[in-house]
C-alpha cells in the first residue's frame, strides 16, 4: 500500500494550486428547484413496488411476464397470469432477464475503436460524433451502391424497423441468421402447408412422435409447449415416443427413447408412413379431400420406404418401426413435434416433411389433440413506408438457392471473400456468427477482421459478444427490459399480440435500437430532401408502437396501445386458475382452443365476385381465397391452392423430389469404424450465445463435457473427466469427456453455449487480463466457484447447406476421437479458413446447379438439367 | 442510537480529533480547501479529462502542488501535446471504466456486483434531499459514480464554507454531519479499495497517480472526520482460491456417479454449508 500521506496541510496546498483544474472540472450538479419546473417529491417516500408487463425476449418463444420494479429497479420477473400461452410461469432464463440490464460488462456508450479490430481498445465518443462518422460512411457507400450496406441480424423482433432502415437506404443486402436455425424446417413445411411451423396440442393428445425436439429445456416453444407436455402426460395419459440421438430431459420424460443414427430420422418416418398406407391405417377422406395426391398414389409412392429399408440405415428395428406406426395411426388423437432435430441436416427439408406426413396421412391435422396450424396476429406499419430496393443482392438471395427462402446466410463468408459482391459498410444486430455460424472464428471472425472485405463493421449491441468485439464502432443498444417492440408469438393455440415497454429509462446512454436508425437516418437526411426522413417521423419507441397498435380492430376499441401497457397482451381470454394452473373462463371451466381453421366457411361477402374452378379452388381478384369441397365454401389452406401439397411441384422444377422422400448423407455412408457423428445441443438455462453473462444462469451450467457412449469409451479408453480430442475435416479441439448411456454409440454430442472469448468476465472467467480474474471489484465473483468456462465446437463444425431449404447441417460432421495427447490441453481449439473453404465448395456441389445433385436424384432422371430453370424472381422472407 | 448506525463520533466543530480547534475562519478555508480537492478528484473520475482540465492540471504550479502531496505522474502525462494526451486518457478512460472487462466507477457495481442497485438509489434520493438534481455531462452519468459522489460532497463542504463565513455554526453543523453520514454510508465503504484497484489497473500515470491520491485523500478525510468505516471493497487484484466461499466443491469431476465412486456419501474439505454463507 503505497498511498501518499496526505495531511490538512497537504490538501490545503493542493487546493491553493490545483484552483486553475477545479475551474474547469466539470459540474453536473444542478440546484434542482430550477429543474422540475415547480414540482418536488419527498426524499421519505418509500417507493412502490410498480408491476410492469413486457414480453421475455432473454430467447425467442416470447412468454409474457411481469418485471416488479421497486425504486425504478427490476428487483423480479415472473410469468404474466394475464397471458394465454405463459399462463403465469417463466423458465429459469426468464427469471434472470433483468441481468442484462444490469450487468457490469454492458455496454452504456457509444464506442470507437482505437487499436487493431478486436484488439479491446476503445474510446467512448458522443453520440453525435458516433451518428456523424455513420452518417459520413453510409454516405460514401450509398454514392457507389446501396447494396454495399449490409446488415445481418440475429434476433430480429422489432417488428419491422430493420427492414425499413435498409429500404429507406435502397439496400437488399439484409442477412438473417436463420439458415443456422430452422430454415429447412421452414421449408419443409411451407410448401406442403403454408405456414412455417405445428402447434402440436399436447395437452389433449393421447399420443406423441417426437423427432428430435427437447421441447422440455429448448426448442420452439420451450415454456408455453413444455406446460402442455406436462399436462398430456400427466392429466390425459399421454405416451409419448422421443426420437434423438441423446437422452435429452424431453427423452427422459417420454415412455420411450429410440436412439437413432443421425440423420435418419426422415427415413423411420417414412417406414412409419409405410407401414399406416400399407396396413390400410390412414385418413383417406382426409387425404383425398384436403391434400393434393391421392390415397392410391401415396400408397404407390411409399411402398418403396420400407421398415427393413429403414431400419437398416437408421438401426431402429422392424418391430419398433411398425410397432409405432400401429400406435400412432390407431391411437386419437395423436400428434407429431421435430424442432431441428430432422431438419439441420444436409437434406434437412426432406426429413422435415417426411415427419410432418404422419400427421397428415392420419389425419391428426387442426384437431383437438393433434398437428395444429399455427396462430399469429399482425399488425400495420406506419406509414409512409419505404419501397424495396432496386436492385437485388446476390448475398441475400444467392442464385444457387431459389428454393430457401429465408436465405444461406451461413455461406456468406465465402462468398464475400470471393468477391461477389462488395461491402462497404456492415452493420450487425443482435446476431454473433463469429460464435454461433459453423466455423465460428476460423470464418466469420476471418471475415470481421479483413478491413479489405469488411472496411467499415458497426455493431448495434449492448454486450460484447465475439463479433461487436469486432467492431469499428459500437452504437450501444437496450436490452429486451429498456425496448419498445410489438410481438406476436404462435405458442399455443390461442393468437395474442403484446408489447415489450421499457421498465424503465435505458442506462447510460444506450439507446433502443428504432430509434437509434431513426438517428442514423435524421443525420444523413436532415432536411428531408433526400427523401428519407419521411419514414422515420416519429417522436419515440412508444410513438411508433401507437403507429402499430392504436388500430388494429378488436384492440382500438379495448384501448389499443393504452391496453398493452396495462395488459402486456391481448386479448385476455381469462383468468387463471392458480389451482390447475390453466385458464379459465367465466363459468371457471378451461377455455377451449378453436380447431379446423381451414374448415371455416367463407361469407357471403367473401363469394360475391368469386370464381371457382374445375378442382375447387375459389378466386378473387386473381387471389386463391378459398376452396369449395362437398358444397361448403371453406378457406382451406394458406397454400396456393388452398390444399396440402404432398407434392410440391416447384421442387421439381429445380430436380428435386417433389413427393416425400429420403437421402442419406453421403459422407456417413462411408463412414469409417473409428469415426463418430458430432452433434450439438442447448441446455434448459442456456441460448445459442447471449445467456453465459447471466449472472444466475452461468452458475447453473457452465462447462460442457463432450457426451460419449461407455462402449465408445471403452474402445478409446476413456472415462468421465479424460480429456479427449475431437478432429473434424476442418479442425480439432480438446475437452473433457461425460461417459453415458444416454447417448448413441456412435455419436459424440457438446452443448453449445459455453467457451466465450468475449461477451465479459462472467462468460470468459477473466476481467481482461490484468488484473487478472478475480479482482473483487465484483462482489458476485467471490461466487463464482468454477474455473470452467467450457469449450465451443463450432470452430471444428464445417458449414453444409441444405440445397433446398438452405439450412446449415449441424448434425452432420464426421469425426475422429482419440483420448488427448500429451500436447493437447483442455480447450484447445483450431479451425482452419482453407479447409473451411474447402467444405463450402464441397456443399455447394449438392445445389440444383452443382455436379452432386443429379447423383443424389436418380428418381429425377428426367428433370432437364440447371438450364432448363428459368431465373427465379427474389423474393424470400 | 442514530450516531451508532452513521459511526459518528460525539457532536464537536473539531473535524480533526486530535488536533486544536481551529477558528471559524480557518474551518471555512478547510472546507474550502476540501471541496476544491474533492473537485480535482471528481474531474479525474467523472469522465474524460478534456483539453481545459489537461492543460490546467500540468501547469508547473499544479504539477508542483501535486507533487508535494506526493502525486508524481510520469512523462506519459507530462510529456505529449495536449491532443494526443487527452485521446491517450480518453482510451485509457474507456478501457478502465467505460468498456467491457472493465472497473466501473460505480458504487452499486462495486458493492453488488450490478448497475443501478441501492446504492443508486440511495444517494439519488440524498442529492434531492439536499436540492440537487443531476445533470448529463458530456456523457450521462450514475448518481453513484465515484466522480458524482465526490462533487456532491464537494457542493456541501462550499455550503460549510459559506455558512461559517456567515456565522451560521448550525447550518455548518448540519451540512457537516451530512458529509459524515455520506462518507459512512457511500464513499467510505468503497473508495479506498476501489483506488488500490485501479492504482494497479492503470497504465498511464495521470490514472495510476489520481487513484493513488484518491486512496491517500480518503485515508486521511475519514481519520480526520473520525469515522469508523470498513472498505467493502477490497480491490485486490487476484484473490487467493482458498480465500473464496463455495457452496460446491470446485473440484468436483463434472459427473462421477457411474465409475470410481467410493462407497458412501462423500464431502470434499472446505466446502461451507448455505448456513456457513449466510
Ligand atoms: S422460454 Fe424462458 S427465456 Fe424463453 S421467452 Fe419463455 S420465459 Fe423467456
Amino acid at each position: 500500500m503505497d498511498f501518499p500521506k496526505i495531511t490538512r496541510r497537504t490538501f490545503l496546498q493542493v487546493s491553493a494550486g490545483t484552483t486553475a483544474a477545479v475551474a474547469v472540472a466539470p459540474r453536473l450538479l444542478h440546484a434542482m428547484e430550477n429543474e422540475l419546473g415547480g414540482k418536488d417529491f419527498s426524499p421519505e417516500n418509500a417507493a412502490e413496488r410498480k408491476a410492469i408487463p413486457v414480453n421475455c425476449h432473454v430467447c425467442n418463444i416470447q412468454d409474457g411476464a411481469i418485471a416488479y420494479v421497486e425504486n425504478d429497479r427490476v428487483v423480479k420477473l415472473e410469468g404474466n397470469p394475464e397471458h394465454v400461452s405463459t399462463r403465469g410461469r417463466l423458465c429459469a432464463k426468464g427469471n434472470s432477464g433483468m441481468w442484462y440490464s444490469y450487468d457490469p460488462d454492458r455496454i452504456l456508450y457509444p464506442l470507437k475503436r482505437v487499436g487493431a479490430r478486436g484488439e479491446g481498445k476503445w474510446k467512448r465518443i458522443t453520440w453525435d460524433e458516433a451518428l456523424t462518422e455513420v452518417a459520413g460512411k453510409l454516405d460514401a457507400a450509398l454514392k457507389e451502391d446501396p447494396n454495399t450496406i449490409m446488415l445481418k441480424y440475429g434476433r430480429n423482433r422489432t417488428g419491422g424497423t430493420l427492414e425499413r432502415f435498409m429500404k429507406t437506404l435502397g439496400s437488399a443486402t439484409v442477412l438473417n441468421h436463420t439458415s443456422v436455425c430452422e430454415s429447412s424446417k421452414k421449408v419443409g413445411q411451407e410448401p406442403t402447408w403454408g405456414p412455417d411451423i405445428e402447434t402440436p396440442d399436447f395437452a389433449n393428445a393421447k399420443y406423441v412422435l417426437n423427432f428430435g425436439s427437447n421441447i422440455l429445456e429448448a426448442a420452439y416453444f420451450h415454456n408455453p409447449l413444455s406446460q402442455r407436455v406436462t399436462e398430456g402426460r400427466v392429466d390425459n395419459h399421454m405416451k409419448i415416443v422421443t426420437f434423438d440421438v441423446r437422452l435429452s430431459n424431453t427423452a427422459g420424460f417420454s415412455d420411450e427413447w429410440i436412439p437413432v443414427f443421425p440423420a435418419t430420422d426422415g427415413a423411420v418416418a417414412l417406414a412409419i408412413g409405410h407401414v399406416i398406407l400399407r396396413e390400410d391405417l390412414q385418413d383417406s377422406e382426409f387425404i383425398d379431400t384436403w391434400t393434393n395426391v391421392t390415397v392410391d398414389e401415396l400408397k404407390a409412392h411409399y411402398a418403396q420406404y420400407t421398415p427393413e429399408w429403414a431400419a437398416k440405415i437408421s438401426g431402429v428395428s422392424v418391430q419398433t418401426i411398425e410397432r409405432i406406426a400401429r400406435e400412432f395411426a390407431t391411437t386419437k388423437p395423436a400428434t407429431l413435434f421435430t424442432y431441428r432435430g430432422p431438419a439441420k441436416h444436409l437434406y434437412g427439408s426432406y426429413n422435415e416433411k417426411a415427419c410432418m406426413m404422419l400427421p397428415i396421412m392420419t389425419g391428426n391435422v387442426e384437431k383437438r389433440g393433434g398437428y395444429c396450424l399455427p396462430r399469429g396476429m399482425g399488425w400495420p406499419q406506419p406509414m409512409p413506408q419505404p419501397s424495396g430496393p432496386k436492385q437485388d443482392s446476390v448475398l441475400a438471395h444467392p442464385p444457387e438457392y431459389p428454393l430457401a427462402a429465408h436465405k444461406v446466410s451461413h455461406l456468406v463468408p465465402f462468398w464475400i471473400a470471393e468477391g461477389r459482391q462488395k461491402i462497404n459498410v456492415a452493420f450487425t444486430y443482435q446476431d454473433n456468427p463469429v460464435y454461433t455460424n459453423p466455423g465460428a472464428q476460423a470464418v466469420w471472425g476471418k471475415l470481421y477482421r479483413d478491413e479489405k472485405l469488411i472496411p467499415y463493421f458497426i455493431s448495434m449491441s449492448s454486450h460484447m459478444g465475439e463479433e461487436t468485439a469486432l467492431a469499428d464502432i459500437i452504437l450501444p443498444d437496450c436490452p429486451y427490459l429498456e425496448r419498445w417492440e410489438p410481438e406476436s408469438m404462435p405458442n399455443s393455440l390461442w393468437p395474442w399480440l403484446g408489447i415489450r415497454q421499457p421498465v424503465h429509462k435505458s442506462l447510460g446512454e444506450s439507446r433502443e435500437n428504432r430509434v437509434l436508425l431513426r438517428d442514423i437516418i435524421w443525420k444523413l437526411d436532415p432536411d428531408g430532401s433526400r427523401g428519407m426522413k419521411q419514414f422515420w417521423e416519429f417522436k419515440d419507441g412508444e410513438d411508433y408502437m401507437r403507429h402499430h397498435f392504436d388500430n388494429v380492430p378488436g384492440l382500438k376499441e379495448a384501448g389499443g396501445l393504452d391496453f398493452l401497457k396495462k395488459h402486456g397482451v391481448w386479448p385476455i381470454y381469462g383468468t387463471l386458475d392458480p389451482r390447475t394452473g390453466k385458464v379459465t373462463d367465466k363459468t371457471g371451466r378451461e377455455i377451449q382452443a378453436e380447431y379446423g381453421l381451414y374448415k371455416k366457411e367463407l361469407s357471403g361477402a367473401d363469394i360475391e365476385g368469386a370464381m371457382v374452378d374445375a378442382h375447387g379452388l375459389i378466386t378473387k381478384n386473381g387471389k386463391a381465397i378459398g376452396i369449395r369441397r362437398d358444397g361448403h365454401d371453406y378457406v382451406g389452406f394458406p397454400t396456393g391452392n388452398r390444399l396440402i401439397n404432398v407434392r410440391v411441384d416447384e421442387w421439381a422444377e429445380y430436380g428435386f423430389n417433389p413427393m416425400p422422400t429420403f437421402k442419406r448423407i453421403p459422407w456417413h455412408e462411408t463412414m469409417k469404424d473409428d469415426e463418430m457423428i458430432l452433434s450439438t445441443f442447448k441446455l434448459n438455462v442456456h441460448k445459442q450465445s447471449r445467456t453465459a453473462a447471466v449472472k444466475w444462469l452461468a452458475e447453473i451450467a457452465h462447462s460442457n463435457p463432450a457426451w460419449m457412449n461407455p462402449e465408445t469409451a471403452k474402445k478409446l479408453g476413456v472415462k468421465t473427466g479424460d480429456l479427449v480430442r475431437v478432429e473434424s475435416p476442418v479442425g480439432y479441439l480438446v475437452t473433457k469427456a461425460y461417459v453415458t448411456e444416454g447417448i448413441h454409440p456412435k455419436v459424440i454430442s457438446i452443448a453449445t453455449g459455453f467457451g466465450h472469448w468475449e461477451y465479459g468476465r462472467l462468460a470468459t472467467l477473466k476481467l481482461k487480463d490484468k488484473p487478472a480474474f478475480g479482482g473483487t471489484e465484483d462482489p458476485d465473483l467471490d461466487n463464482v466457484w468454477w474455473d470452467d468456462r467450457g469449450v465451443h465446437p463450432n470452430a471444428i463444425i464445417p458449414v453444409v447447406a441444405d440445397p433446398i431449404g438452405g439450412s446449415q447441417g449441424w448434425y452432420d460432421t464426421v469425426v475422429k476421437v482419440s483420448k488427448a495427447g500429451p500436447d493437447d490441453k483442455y480447450g484447445d481449439i483450431h479451425g482452419d479458413w482453407d479447409r473451411h473453404y474447402a467444405a463450402y465448395k464441397e456443399t455447394m456441389r449438392y445445389a440444383y446447379t452443382g455436379d452432386m445433385h443429379r447423383k443424389m436424384h436418380p428418381e429425377m432422371a428426367s428433370w432437364a438439367g440447371p438450364e432448363s430453370v428459368k431465373p427465379k424472381a427474389s423474393g424470400g422472407h | 442510537m442514530l450516531k451508532t448506525f452513521l459511526a459518528l463520533e460525539d457532536d464537536g466543530v473539531s473535524v480533526d480529533p486530535a488536533g486544536p480547534r481551529l477558528s471559524s475562519a480557518e474551518l471555512g478555508a478547510e472546507c474550502a480547501a476540501r471541496a476544491d480537492v474533492y473537485r480535482l478528484l471528481s474531474g479525474a473520475f467523472v469522465e474524460e479529462p478534456g483539453p481545459s482540465f489537461v492543460q490546467a492540471m500540468r501547469r508547473p504550479d499544479v504539477l508542483q502542488s501535486l507533487a508535494d502531496a506526493g502525486v508524481r505522474f510520469d512523462t506519459d502525462f507530462t510529456l505529449p501535446d495536449t491532443e494526443s494526451l487527452v485521446e491517450r486518457l480518453a482510451c485509457e478512460y474507456a478501457t478502465l471504466f467505460a468498456a467491457t472487462g472493465g472497473f466501473p466507477p460505480v458504487e452499486s457495481v462495486r458493492l453488488t456486483g450490478r448497475y443501478k442497485q441501492d446504492p443508486h438509489f440511495k444517494v439519488r434520493q440524498t442529492y434531492a434531499k439536499w436540492g440537487f438534481a443531476l445533470h448529463k455531462g458530456r456523457f450521462e452519468v450514475f448518481p453513484d459514480q465515484l466522480g458524482v459522489e465526490l462533487m456532491f460532497v464537494a457542493e456541501l463542504l462550499e455550503r460549510c464554507s459559506l455558512a461559517l463565513a456567515r456565522g451560521d455554526e448550525a447550518d455548518y453543523r448540519r451540512l457537516e454531519r451530512e458529509v459524515k453520514r455520506f462518507w459512512t454510508q457511500h464513499l467510505g465503504r468503497w473508495v479506498r479499495g476501489y483506488a488500490r484497484l485501479i492504482e494497479q489497473a492503470a497504465e498511464h500515470s495521470f490514472y495510476r497517480e489520481m487513484a493513488r491520491f484518491l486512496g491517500g485523500f480518503a485515508d486521511e478525510e475519514i481519520v480526520a472526520m473520525g469515522l469508523r468505516i470498513d472498505d467493502l471493497d477490497h480491490g485486490r487484484a487476484v484473490v487467493p482460491k482458498a480465500e473464496i466461499r463455495v457452496e460446491f466443491n470446485p473440484d468436483e469431476p463434472v459427473c462421477n456417479s457411474c465409475e470410481g465412486v467410493p462407497a458412501g456419501p462423500r464431502r470434499a474439505t472446505g466446502v461451507h454449508t448455505l448456513h456457513d454463507l449466510r
